[in-house]
């Protein structure tokens, strides 16, 4: 099966072969550091993310659909907005919208979370397909803190400007 | 006595590993002067070659068949050694940015992302150093050259030749099909560089249906009389 292959690379020699696979690899380089490069421009360790789960199923959200997600330092979280979160213990990041907002005014120490300190956010999230808030998803803690946040997704236009730009690529690209 | 351009039929000279220019053995020996000898004047035996068959509507497979022709053509013993300068470099900074992706990359993966971001940024913009950097030396360093190569013969004194062949595709042009274009510049010189024998600068444009056939196999032979005739014009100084 791998005689044409072989018998081409014995004539063209060994640096040949390397420049092959170099340019099979530079693509993949290439693909991992925009993926890196995207995810610290947003400040999110995942600034694409798909819809898994059933929760936001029917309402602006449907399975399969692409999120772009921000997750800007300095900016404060507001109710409303649909966040990516992930306790830590449970392996799929949930995508809900925050129910309630909840500002530290005094250095506090909540069980199970980081030491608060004044200005610190913490957040009570649910889906809007759910009857009640997400409590029981957190694995015994009270309310999500920033870090438990990988992005929120203020963007949802971006979504159908990717879609048509695919298209648009698929449509110019000859053959 | 005339230095015969036409090979003499039967004999395969080119396997043979004849040191003396002078003995008969070849069928153009240099008149007295020492004339390195000139790509024409090896022959390839049929048996030797493999068919070439490319994509006659793809002109990128083109140009690449007759480079790749044009380097074994002129590789082969008696003839110029390539000097891989450029293609090392670019493996050297190509594969160096893949570790770095790929160093990167993997970091990221496994330290927790806010800890992470320091390393992050002098990986990606590493990467970014190293792309800029292969991409500025294939532009303006390297350019159009396809092949570099350079012999030393040593007949009374040591002679160095030198020579860099640049092509490139000319593209259609309202009923004109695409043709290919390439670029000789030779240098022949001794004691060490410092006395310059000879130098010569040819190009030569064909179109590339002279070259392959409707199925897109390539007419070697024709294609290397060609490209032989320039790089022989290049060598004995001419200009053009």
């Amino acid at each position: 099966m791998f005689t044409e292959e072989l018998k081409a690379f014995r004539r063209l020699g060994f640096r040949h072969v390397l420049l092959q696979v170099l340019n099979f690899a530079s693509v993949i380089a290439s693909g991992l550091m925009i993926w890196k490069g995207l995810g610290l421009l947003t400040n999110t360790e995942s600034p694409i993310v798909v819809v898994l789960s059933y929760w936001f199923h029917g309402t602006r959200f449907y399975r399969g659909d692409l999120l772009f997600l921000t997750n800007p330092a300095s900016e404060r979280y507001h109710t409303g907005d649909i966040t990516v979160y992930k306790i830590p213990g449970a392996d799929i990041p949930i995508v809900h919208r925050v129910l309630e907002t909840h500002d530290v005014s005094e250095k506090v120490k909540i069980p199970g979370l980081v030491t608060k300190y004044p200005g610190d956010q913490l957040l009570l999230t649910k889906g809007d397909n759910n009857y009640v808030d997400d409590i029981e998803l957190y694995q015994g803690l009270d309310w999500l803190e920033r870090k438990h946040i990988v992005g929120k997704n203020d963007f949802p236009q971006l979504k159908y400007a990717l879609l048509g730009i695919l298209g648009l690529l698929a449509l110019i690209q000859r053959e | 006595m005339a230095r015969t351009k036409k090979p003499e039929n039967g004999t395969s000279t080119a396997r043979s590993p004849s040191p003396s220019r002078a003995s008969s053995a070849s069928p153009s020996s240099p008149s007295g002067e020492d004339k390195p000898t000139g790509p024409l004047s090896i022959i390839i035996s049929p048996e030797d070659r493999e068919a070439i068959k490319v994509n006659n509507a793809n002109a990128t497979e083109l140009k690449n068949a007759c480079d790749d022709a044009m380097k074994r053509y002129l590789s082969r013993p008696e003839l110029f050694k390539q000097i891989y300068l450029h293609t090392d470099v670019r493996l050297g900074l190509g594969w160096l940015s893949v570790f770095v992706a790929a160093g990167t990359a993997f970091y990221g993966y496994k330290v927790e992302f806010e800890k992470s971001k320091p390393v992050v940024w002098a990986g990606l913009i590493l990467y970014i150093l190293l792309t800029t950097l292969q991409t500025l030396y294939a532009y303006f360093i390297e350019g159009d050259v396809v092949y570099v190569g350079k012999r030393k013969t040593f007949s009374r004194r040591i002679v160095s030749e030198r020579i860099t062949l640049s092509s490139r595709t000319v593209p259609v042009e309202r009923s004109k099909p695409p043709a290919y274009e390439v670029s000789i510049t030779y240098v022949r010189s001794t004691s060490g560089g410092k006395s310059l024998l000879a130098k010569g600068k040819t190009h030569g444009v064909r179109e590339y249906n002279s070259f392959f056939d409707e199925e897109g196999t390539m007419d070697q032979e024709r294609f290397e009389r060609w490209v032989g005739e320039l790089v022989e014009q290049a060598m004995e100084g001419k200009s053009s």
